[in-house]
Formats: C-alpha cells, structure tokens, sequence
C-alpha cells in the first residue's frame, strides 16, 4: 500500500516536474498551473504515504535514511507549495520539483533498506517527531532559498533578481526559526532527556551549529550591513550546503553520537 | 575606553568571528576528538604532536577556541548595549518634532491637503491611525503639529532578545563545564552504592531487558530506589529517555553488562566411543567436580573469557565485555595429573584442540554461561541547564519578534495654511514593505476622503 502510493506520487511529482519545465519554455501560464495541481496532488498522497508508514511501523516516518529522505522530500514539495502560494514564483516550480523527484529516487534507490525496522532505545520518544520534522521544514526552507538563489546568480534582469532576491531572504527568514528550534533547541531538550547532556559537541551537532552561524552571518550582513543580491545569494547557498552535509554527509563521513539515520 | 568600545560594537567583528568559529568548528569535526596520543600518532604520524600542541585534540575545550567564544560574547554584549539605549528610548520616549522636509523624503511618503483647521485635521490623522491600530502620539509646536503612529513597537527588540538568549545559553554553557558533574554508577541487582558527593543512596532493585520479536534490544529499564539514611524515599524504573530525578541530580540508563568475574557454567560431556553418554556439569570457574567415569577422571574450569581472542604473544584475552564469543578453559584430570586441557567455544562447538597427555575421548560442549548482568547508571548534576533553557526560550522569541512582529510606523507633519491643513505623510517598516506600503496608502486614502 505504502510502496504503491510512493510510486504513484513519484509519477506526480515527475509530471508536475514536466509540466513546470514546460512552463519555463513556453511561458504559458497554464501549464504552469497542471504543474501546480499536480504538485499539490502529489503532496497530498505523500502525505497519505507517510501517515500509512506511520500506522504500519508505529514510529515516526523519519528514522533510517530511506524515510528521513522521503520526508525531505515532502517536506520541500510543502515548502514550495506555501512559498508559491504567497510570492506566486512558478518560475522555481522545475527546479523544486527536479529535487523532489531526485529526493524521492534517491530514497527509492535499492542501497536504502526500506524495511521499517523497531526503534532502537534511544530513538524511542516524542521528541523523534518535534526534532526530526521541524528540522527538516527548517531545511526544506533552506533549499527553497538555496534555488531561489541560484537562480539569481543565474538571472539576466534586474527585475527577476530583485524578485529572486526578495524570495530567497523569505524562506531564510522562515528556515532559520525552524532550523533553530527544530535542530538546536528540541535537539539538545532531547539530547538531555537521552544522553544527559544538552551537547556533546558531537560531529552532527557541530555541523548544525555552523549552518547555523552561516546563516547568521547571512542575516547580519544582509540586515545590518546591508549586504543584498549575488553576496547575500552566495552565503545562503553556502548555509545550505552546510546544512545538506549536516543531514547527509556527517552520517556517511564522520562518526558520533547521531549513527541512527 | 572609547576604541574598545568601538572595537567591540562592529558588526564586522561579528562577522569575522563567526567565519572563524565555523571554520574552527569544522576542523574540530575532521580531526576526532580527545582521542588517545598513539591513536594520533597512528593516524597522523609526525604532525600528531603539533595537533595535541594547539589543542586540536580537544579543540572544543581548548584555550583558543574558548577564547574566541569570550571574544564573541563580548562583542554581542557591546554591541547590544550600545544600540539598546536609543532602542529603548525609541520606544518609551520617541522624539515628536518632525520637519515636513524629512518626512517628505522618507521612502514611503504621501502629501495631502485636508480643508479644515489642523486642529480638526489632527483629529482625522488619529482617527485614520487608530482604524488601522496604529498607536498615535502627537505633540504641536509652533504652529507645526507632528504625529507619530506606531505598531509592534516591541519587534525592534527582537534581536536583542535573541543576543540575549545567546549570552544566557553561554553563560550557563560556563556554569555547566564548572560545576557539572557525570558520575558512571556499576550496580547490580540489589546493591546499593553512595551517589558520590550526594549524600543519598541508590539501590538496583531489578535490571532487564526487553527484546524486540525479532532479537533486537527494545529497551534497558532499571527498577531504582532512593535511599536517604537507609529509607526509601523514592521509586522509579529508568529506562533511556525516561531518566528519574532526586535533588539535582538526574539518573539515566547509560549502559549495562555481565559481572564475569565467577558465571554459572553449564558444561556438557559426551564420549567419542559411547554415544549414549552425556553428562552435564553445573560449575564454576577453579571448581572442579568428579565424572561418572571408571577411570576416575575429574573435571574442571581454569578460566572463563566472555569475547575470546588470541592477543599479543598469542596469549588467550577477552576484546570486550560482551558475550560475543564465551570460551572456556577446561582441564582434565586423574588424582593430581592433568591429562587434558583445551578451550571450548560456546559459538563454536565442533572446534576441537584439546592438549591431551593421556587417552581420553572425552568432548566438551559450553552449554550455558549465566553472569550476573549489571546495570550502568550515569548520575549527573548540571546546575547551568535551567540557563539554558531560559536562553532558549528569549532566543526564539527574539526570533519570532525580529522576524514576525515587524515595527511600522507613519510620522505626519501638519501645517497650517490659511485655515487649511497641508498633511506630509511618511512611512517607515522594519519588515514586510509590501504589506505595509499597502496599508500606508489605504490609511492616506481614508484620511483624503474623510471630511
């Protein structure tokens, strides 16, 4: 049931993908709006995905690295739907929509065990669900901007820079908040319940806590320094490399504390 | 006074530091921590002992980088003061007395020309603030009234909400690192043992653990009491995430394992020759306990090893204390001969190297090796967390206030021109301009339909 409607909201998201890329073409706005449509459709069986997962594992849908990658995914296709639905930009909607599907095969791969496996002790406590999804919202946030980003890099017009520009700072202003209480404050609420120690300066704390000043660095030179446009875009692409490898690469890099997922 | 106070108020050193803690941060996750010299030596070789020099090793506590943390502190302790003075009397006392030129100039602006006396005019300015929740103050100085009209005046503070939670989560970062203590507690079931430094007691009552169908561990749980002068005073069964509390210390299930200094073995013995035998010997280790066997063979343990492994000099130890491969020495004897001895494997049952100096066709089989399990139960006491919650809690506040709670303002100058007013309008938004030029030209609109 669960694999089935996976599939069929990576066949959505492939085709909202399409249709998005149709629209950068062509510039017509209809296609733009299927993209739309399916985006959404395919958020809503994510959604009825990832409440199956939950009912037929009993935990969390997010503990080993197939699952935490699906809801990445969610978690993105949801950030850009809201964020398209303040600033209208469907100019984003292929490149959002190309991560999803790359999140979504990726987690779909055959090197990610996708069996639901018992939570080991330690995973074993509601603040699995506050830690883990409001870090990822965070994160989904962080690559909305890091898109928006790169496409004011790669914009020719003042007027769709400026755009890109505004968008970008947005979804920073929206992750950093998330970001902040979902990685730093719930982790270490749970890394004193569990571990007895609010931080260990353990590799994936660390590694959060850098994200966490790029995107400060982001915010004071933007803010108070008035730093904006190609400056401002490449620190928050930097923030969100950082906070890529925070999630990923600490895992398969570095060892610690955090060997769960 | 002044150049330090200038140093440590910019901005730039902001950012400079926080370029240098991410990039000592990230060096820190590169090279593992607080590892042991031959371990770096291994590693690193040569370079190793300039790496433990500079406190790379345990670089998260070195002088330096603790050092750059103070720098930072400081710089966000000047740099708030020095702006939350005129912040504060920004919001408690602002200045009236505004020129219709400067106001006129501001990035949001609107002029408007009202036919009645600026008295009436000041009126409908209020009013049209007041409809759209506008805190309005005003004040009338030669012949020139100014007004000021203000919302989410408290968003300004935002950021020094978040500075402040910063500093308080370092301050009790220092708290903890002083007087924080971990303590790790071996207990087994039924002992008790003094909480170091305490002055209470604690008592394993039962430790189990819970398995999974399918053979993994579920969960650890200890059944805890409290003693104070030797009387219960509290209960509670621990398990990890679930720590129990008593006077500022916390209890947690940290880990467990086997007491092997003397496990209950069971040993069966069969014979080559006969397979109807079989006998199962109940012992210890240095027990020894006659066969039922003619030739009056005694049988014994000289030592038990929980994770066998052959270590330098090929000299039988144990890698771990988890029963990943139990062995046993077992030795034969007639009277005070030994006529065999040889290791047995519990895992591997079929691998046979017994030393035999005299016939015998005996096999040996590690049935059963029951120790005692012991809980480890980490106490701490860590007086700096109340602290850091508290940071935590001004830290996203002050974040939802700088980035949700956004200050706007619309300053009005208004001058009488022959029993006329001549109104200049401007706007000032910390956040959202979109939404506020919006709401800055409905509030000019409704103030140029009013009558």
């Amino acid at each position: 049931m669960e694999a089935t409607l996976f599939t069929i909201v990576f066949i959505l998201y492939i085709l909202s993908a399409f249709f998005y890329l149709g629209f950068a073409f062509t510039k017509k706005k209809a296609a733009a709006g299927i993209g739309s449509v399916l985006a959404w459709s395919g958020l809503a069986l994510h959604t009825a995905a990832l409440i199956v997962r939950t009912v037929e594992s009993g935990h969390a849908p997010f503990t080993n690295m197939y699952e935490s990658l699906s809801f990445l995914a969610w978690a993105s296709v949801l950030a850009f739907v809201l964020i398209d639905r303040k600033f209208r930009i469907p100019k984003i909607g292929p490149y959002l929509m190309l991560v999803a599907v790359g999140l979504v095969a990726l987690a779909s791969s055959p090197l990610m065990p996708k069996d639901a496996t018992p939570l080991v002790p330690a995973l074993q406590s509601y603040w699995l669900w506050l830690h883990v999804s409001v870090t990822l919202l965070g994160e989904a946030f962080f690559a909305v901007a890091f898109i928006t980003s790169i496409m004011y890099l790669a914009a020719k017009t003042p007027e769709k820079k400026a755009e890109m520009d505004s968008v970008s700072y947005r979804c920073v202003a929206v992750g950093f908040p998330l970001f902040t209480l979902g990685g730093l404050v719930f982790g270490m609420v749970w890394a004193y319940k569990a571990w007895g120690t609010y931080w260990s300066w353990d590799p994936k704390e660390v590694w959060s806590l850098i994200t966490w000043f790029v995107f400060a660095l982001y915010l004071h030179t933007r803010i108070v320094m008035g730093w904006k446009g190609k400056r401002s875009a490449i620190i928050a692409i930097i923030g969100f490399l950082a906070a890529l490898f925070t999630y990923f690469g600490v895992n398969y890099l570095l060892a610690g504390l955090h060997s769960y997922a | 006074m002044r150049a330090f106070i200038r140093f440590f108020s910019s901005v730039k050193l902001a950012i400079i530091l926080l370029i240098i803690l991410a990039v000592a941060s990230i060096l820190g996750t590169l090279i593992p921590q607080g590892r042991s010299a031959e371990e770096y030596a291994a590693r690193y070789g040569q370079i190793s002992g300039l790496f433990i020099r500079l406190q790379l090793t345990g670089l998260y506590h070195s002088v330096w980088y603790l050092a750059i943390l103070g720098l930072f502190a400081l710089n966000i302790i000047v740099c708030t003061l020095t702006r939350l003075g005129p912040k504060w009397r920004r919001a408690v006392r602002p200045a009236l007395g505004f020129e219709a030129k400067g106001v006129g100039a501001m990035k949001v602006r609107d002029k408007i020309k009202k036919n009645s006396a600026s008295a009436a005019s000041l009126a409908e300015v209020s009013r049209a603030l007041g409809r759209a929740r506008y805190k309005v103050r005003s004040e009338t100085r030669d012949g020139r009234t100014s007004v000021l009209g203000r919302k989410r005046i408290w968003g300004i503070f935002g950021s020094d909400a978040v500075h402040l939670g910063l500093l308080v989560i370092i301050a009790g970062g220092i708290f903890s690192g002083l007087t924080g203590s971990r303590t790790e507690l071996s207990l087994k079931e039924g002992q008790t043992l003094a909480v170091p430094g305490a002055g209470f007691n604690l008592r394993l009552d039962k430790f189990s653990t819970e398995l999974y169908p399918d053979g993994n561990v579920k969960d650890w749980k200890s059944a805890l009491t409290v003693l104070e002068s030797g009387r219960p005073v509290l209960e509670k069964t621990i398990e990890v995430n679930h720590p129990l509390q008593h006077r500022g210390y916390r209890f947690y299930q940290s880990s467990y394992g086997w007491n092997w200094d003397n496990p209950a073995l069971l040993i069966e013995v069969r014979k080559k020759s006969d397979a109807a035998y079989l006998e199962t010997l109940k012992l210890k280790v240095g027990e020894r306990v006659p066969l039922d066997d003619p030739a009056g063979t005694t049988v014994g343990v000289a030592r038990f090893i929980p994770d066998f492994v052959l270590g330098e000099g090929n000299a039988p130890e144990t890698r771990s204390l988890q029963p990943n491969n139990p062995a046993v020495l077992v030795e034969g004897f007639t009277g005070a001969e030994k006529i065999f001895s040889g290791w047995v494997f519990a895992n591997y049952p079929d691998m046979d190297q017994m030393h035999k100096t005299r016939e015998s066709d005996l096999t040996f089989k590690l049935k059963s090796y029951d120790a005692g399990q012991f809980s480890v139960v980490e106490a701490t006491r860590d007086k700096g967390v109340p602290l850091i919650w508290l940071g935590c809690v001004l830290l996203m506040a002050g974040l939802v206030l700088a980035f949700y709670w956004p200050t706007w303002e619309i300053r009005a100058v208004l001058e009488d021109v022959q029993n006329k007013t001549d109104v200049t309008l401007g706007g000032l938004a910390s956040k959202n301009r979109e939404a506020f030029q919006a709401e800055f030209e409905s509030v000019a609109a409704s103030l140029r339909s009013s009558k």
